[in-house]
């Protein structure tokens, strides 16, 4: 047994129902709070002392059923099961009762303490919707707690609760079904109950009856013939119902929570809010798009314009570094290489601060305002014509940004097909260190039209490669389901720990491969190998992309960070001129190159570390072949026209 | 709310020209749910979002083309992708 002063402690619930505010505030560990269902997939942990007692909190993925239907959901259930926590804190979102119930009740069928936490109970009072938290409590037979927890009001009486109960949980009520479906439970409880089984009875017949491959599997490890009485009297269900067992039971489970819900709500009709206004508006065929382009290139504009400022001031601050560094480390090639380690980290903090900063606090504020899932819904249809469905759109405006953090946001996709598919469509997006080169070399020398043009260009190879990956990867397309929730007023507390906490996992994830990469290839430059290097390349550089040698070892560097292309090109000119050197042509072929060539280092490493090497190097090397291509056959076809 | 739901059973009775597709409604129209076609892979999800036979349907509003719309079911907003709207059998009101 445990120790006596502890007590454990899980959160679940439905997606986008404040359960990681919930967790933020018991545990004072910050983590992501999602305005779109089911962000947290990650496990997170956390303790607390309260009253002598030591709780630890453990923050379940958000889900919406405890069938195992995805990752994150079966390791929901596994963890319940197994652990055994002493109780399970189910976060309910008050103003969608009727729908977060269905999990409750799935909940309560597992026969674990249950806790019941309403959650923004301020926001259903407001819409009108009177929830009778007694007549709850004295239908589950569990605690019912009305809580608002991004204020915290409400969270103390859930650790009251808690140690209150502590040892004293006692068994609740259970969901009970239609006719039919009850006389095949209780055939079946018999049999199951010889198995003793750490599971509840009861579950596991209902889990057979809904065809839970999980479930299934173990049993017919244990007791065949059990699996097939299961499946016989499925067929019985299947022949009254006319569908699958599977839908009976959640249909019937639906219409339990429906009932419920009614018994227990009163509704007063209230006036349409601005909100609600505000909510016909974002979402209308056209208004909807004419405000998402301006509210999207408004957040670009003003990132772009304190990015370059910012960026600006930095780079004044750490002019005089390098010189600092040699006159106190002298010039050997260990402090040369010191150095080249420094200033990694200070180019990943040039990055970091004036442009992914401002972008993720705009980011955040609109996710947490609910704009982000009407973005969602407006290009939707766009994305299916990619194989991949609306929630895609959010990985890709943060790609606009930085394909690093935007290939980590992929996260929120359902499959791994869908993960992965939207992932190697970031990598193409040009981040804002490629549209430096883009506006810096094209739009300076050339004309602001072809650098829009190469915008252009990226849409239409995104489109193309996400086309053709979808077709390559197997699996069938998702369709897009998911909750549209509510304009609210933002917190500004949530924007900021999140975008702290996207900071942080932004810096720790690209800041070794930057660094070792970083000191790497300053290493073959003092080797003198670079020219060697060039020479090697020079056959796709110089005779297929018409390129000085030059540009070799620059695309080298670019891996580092791409707008070192443009840095280092105007270090070996002594110039920032680039007209001198480049022909128009050569600048766009140039721009090309950099925007597709290869993702840059710390973007390679957040797709090795969530899709394998073996993934990661399958997309560098095409993605290079790919650029070379592009590029060499863009320059031919300029040659006729410039 | 407003809604009534039935066992599954009653709903049967309605004639099947009375039926259309969810992704053939319009703006503004409402409805209940009668059945969901499609695998059961799908009802499932569906019937966890509050989406099974019974439940009243509101379509808020639908995108242009073949994309997205927003309903209300369960006294809750959703979005849903046409192609799953289409494998859900309607009686409008």
């Amino acid at each position: 047994m445990s120790d006596e002063k502890k007590i454990s402690i899980v959160l679940a619930g439905q997606g986008n129902t404040g359960k990681s505010a919930v967790f933020n505030y018991l545990t004072g560990l910050h983590q992501h709070i999602g305005n779109w269902a089911g962000k947290t997939i990650e496990k997170s942990e956390g303790t607390l002392f309260y009253k002598g007692f030591t709780i630890d909190v453990v923050d379940l993925p958000g889900i919406y059923s405890l069938t195992t239907l995805s990752e994150e959901e079966a390791i929901s259930r596994d963890y319940i099961i197994n652990q055994k926590p002493d109780f399970v804190i189910n976060i309910v979102d008050s103003t969608n009762l009727e729908r977060n119930l269905i999990f409750t009740l799935q909940l309560l069928e597992l026969d674990c303490p249950v806790i019941i936490v309403l959650n923004m109970y301020d926001l259903a009072r407001k819409k009108g919707i009177l929830i009778d938290s007694k007549g709850l409590e004295k239908h589950f037979g569990v605690p019912v707690i009305p809580a608002v927890a991004s204020r915290g009001a409400g969270l103390s009486k859930i650790l009251d609760k808690v140690v209150e109960l502590k040892d004293n949980t006692g068994s609740h009520w259970q969901p009970h079904f239609g006719k039919e479906v009850e006389s095949c439970i209780d055939e079946l409880i018999p049999d199951i109950s010889d198995l003793k089984s750490k599971y509840p009875a009861r579950w596991i017949a209902l889990k057979l009856l809904e065809k839970d491959r999980e479930i299934i599997d173990m049993i017919s490890g244990i007791n065949e013939p059990l699996v097939r009485k299961a499946a016989v009297l499925g067929k019985k269900l299947e022949d009254i119902h006319g569908h699958d067992s599977s839908v009976v039971i959640s249909d019937e489970r639906s219409l339990l929570s429906f009932q419920i819900t009614r018994e227990s709500t009163t509704y007063k009709r209230t006036m349409q809010t601005i909100n609600e206004r505000l909510d016909a508006i974002t979402t209308h065929r056209i208004s909807g798009y004419i405000l998402m382009t301006l509210i999207i290139g408004g957040m670009f504009f003003s990132v772009f314009s304190f990015g370059n400022w910012f960026s600006g001031l930095l780079d004044t601050l750490f002019s005089n570094w390098h010189n600092w560094w040699n006159s106190f480390a002298g010039t050997s090639v260990t402090a040369s290489l010191g150095w080249a380690a420094i200033e990694s980290v200070l180019a990943l903090f040039q990055i970091a601060f004036p442009y992914i900063l401002p972008f993720y606090i705009l980011l955040y504020l609109l996710e947490d305002w609910g704009y982000i899932a009407r973005i969602s819904f407006l290009m939707d249809n766009m994305m299916h014509k990619m194989g991949i469905h609306g929630k895609a759109c959010v990985p890709f405006i943060i790609g606009l940004g930085c394909n690093v953090p935007g290939c980590m946001a992929c996260r929120i996709m359902e499959t791994r097909r869908e993960r992965f598919i939207t992932a190697v469509l970031v990598t193409m997006i040009p981040c804002s260190a490629v549209s430096v080169i883009i506006f810096g070399l094209v739009g300076k020398y050339v004309g602001i039209w072809w650098a829009m043009g190469l915008y252009l260009m990226a849409v239409a190879a995104i489109f193309a490669v996400g086309k053709i990956s979808s077709r390559l990867m197997l699996g069938e397309p998702v369709e897009l389901i998911m909750p549209m929730p509510d304009f609210k007023t933002p917190q500004i507390r949530t924007v900021l720990y999140q975008t702290w906490d996207s900071l942080k996992e932004f810096v720790y994830i690209a800041s070794p491969i930057v660094i070792i990469a970083g000191v790497l290839i300053h290493a073959i430059n003092l080797a003198g190998w670079m020219p060697a290097v060039a020479a090697v390349l020079s056959p796709v550089t110089v005779t297929w992309l018409g390129l000085p040698a030059i540009t070799g070892i620059l695309l080298i560097f670019g891996i580092l960070r791409k707008e070192l292309i443009l840095v280092m090109l105007a270090a070996y000119l002594g110039t920032t001129d680039f007209a001198q050197v480049l022909s128009p042509q050569q600048m766009i072929t140039l721009a090309i190159v950099s925007m597709f060539y290869v993702p840059c280092i710390a973007t390679i490493s957040v797709l090795w570390k969530e899709y394998g090497w073996k993934k990661a190097m399958a997309v560098c090397v095409l993605e290079i072949a790919f650029a070379i291509f592009l590029a060499g056959v863009v320059k031919r076809i300029l040659g006729f026209v410039l | 709310m407003f809604t009534h739901r039935h066992r599954h059973g009653r709903i049967y009775e309605t004639l099947k020209e009375d039926l259309i597709p969810l992704s053939e409604m319009k703006e503004e129209q409402s409805g209940i749910i009668v059945e969901i076609t499609g695998g059961a892979h799908a009802a499932k999800r569906l019937a966890d979002l509050g989406l099974s036979p019974g439940a009243e349907v509101e379509v808020l509003s639908s995108t242009f083309f073949s994309g997205p719309m927003q309903i209300h079911v369960c006294g809750s907003k959703l979005i849903i992708g046409r192609g799953l709207a289409k494998k859900i059998i309607i009686k409008l009101k």
